[in-house]
């Protein structure tokens, strides 16, 4: 089948959205499975073949996601309801539109070098890394700190922003702070 | 203007610390945000006032823990229940905000209780987390009675707000998507400033309620 002139194509537009929290990388079928399933329970099937929306890039904590155009709208309310992505607690939060990819691309700044934890208990000079694939630091000497008798580790670190993780193998809760919270800890 | 989250919910409640809550508000478009159970003050150009969270106690009990608050310059806030104990808390002397109306049954907020309402000058709180994280007849329930909530601050003139009731940054959305959440149950542009702006003027000491008796 040839392809359509492109006077009749669908006009489409695109959404860069930003993931956070920032260590979290999910993969691109389950960004799509998760705003699939925000847009159909917001706005009925319906509508969300109108939307039609794709998940065409994930790259960098952003994701790009496709849209009919003049459903923009809609898709961006939709995805302020995302709050988990496969029982992981994720949220996207709109950046901007744009009738190209390649303009949105260019917005997709690449983030700053992950600074060391200022004051950490037990740091004993350890670097934090910025995390890989599935939000892991291999490799990386991460400092250890103890909150409420619960010993946590820092996994993402930016400007005063401190995330950290609870050290162990199954409930694994997370905690956002600041550098200054880490002082007083 | 001061455009306020009513309600957020800082660790150890939830996940996030107060400071980091209000640096995220700043980046989300926010000048104050109302902190359960925590300090008033100042962070990364955020304005923290401490809120006060009264849920499960009795109308007396409350009256007792309103009295014990009020002089602070902290954010009351009563969890609704039903009619009459709904009734028995608008008319409290130093109560800000009434929240959690989405949880309590479908005549706790009536006309009655509109009108005391806007009479003693206190805020209805419109929680967004359920339209946020609801899904399917949950968000339903809540978006028909907010509706319905609306339609009585349209005719009887009380002040509403609203909160995304944060326990975590996660939790949090920009002033354009809570405008965009707050279509979904008929607000427009306008509405959205002046409820953001609400709890701005009813904690202001020169905007006391005053009942017009004619």
């Amino acid at each position: 089948m040839s392809p359509r002139p492109p006077t009749l194509r669908e006009k489409k537009r695109y959404l860069l959205a930003r993931i956070e929290p920032d260590d979290v990388i999910p993969e691109q079928k389950d960004l799509y499975y998760a705003i699939s399933d925000a847009v159909t329970s917001l706005w009925g099937d319906a509508e969300a073949a109108v939307v039609a929306q794709a998940v065409v890039a994930a790259e960098k904590g952003h994701v790009i996601i496709r849209c009919r155009r003049g459903a923009e709208g809609d898709l961006a309310l939709a995805i302020s309801t995302i709050t988990s992505c496969r029982d992981v607690r994720i949220t996207l939060r709109p950046v901007a539109f744009s009738g190209t990819m390649a303009s949105l691309r260019q917005r997709i700044r690449s983030r700053e070098p992950v600074k060391k934890v200022a004051g950490a208990e037990g740091s004993g000079g350890g670097s934090l890394g910025r995390s890989g694939e599935g939000g892991g630091t291999e490799g990386v000497e991460t400092p250890e700190i103890s909150i409420a008798g619960k010993k946590f580790m820092a996994v993402h670190c930016e400007g005063k922003k401190v995330n950290l993780i609870e050290k162990g193998f199954k409930n694994t809760n997370r905690l956002f702070l600041t550098s200054e919270d880490l002082e007083e800890s | 203007m001061k455009i306020t989250d009513a309600c957020v919910c800082p660790y150890p409640l939830g996940d996030s610390s107060v400071r980091r809550l209000a640096l995220e508000a700043g980046e989300l478009g926010f000048d104050s945000i109302v902190a359960i159970d925590a300090p008033s003050g100042e962070y990364a150009g955020v304005e923290i006032i401490g809120g006060t969270l009264l849920r499960d106690r009795t109308a007396r009990e409350v009256i007792n823990q309103v009295k014990r608050a009020r002089d602070k310059g902290r954010v009351i806030s009563v969890l609704a229940g039903d009619n009459g104990f709904n009734r028995a808390v608008i008319g409290i002397k130093g109560l800000h905000c009434l929240t959690g109306i989405h949880t309590a049954d479908k005549k706790a907020f009536d006309h009655v209780t509109a009108k005391m309402a806007a009479d003693n000058g206190v805020v209805l709180d419109l929680d967004l987390s359920p339209i946020i994280s609801g899904r399917g007849i949950g968000r339903q329930r809540a978006i028909h009675r907010y509706r319905d909530i609306l339609m009585f601050a349209g005719r009887f003139g009380f002040p509403v707000t609203l909160s995304s009731h944060a326990r975590s940054i996660l939790e949090m959305r920009s002033v354009r998507e809570i405008t965009g959440l707050c279509s979904l149950v008929g607000m427009d542009e306008p509405d959205v400033e002046a409820a953001l702006d609400s709890i701005g003027r009813v904690t202001d000491p020169r905007n006391v309620a005053v009942k017009v008796i004619r």
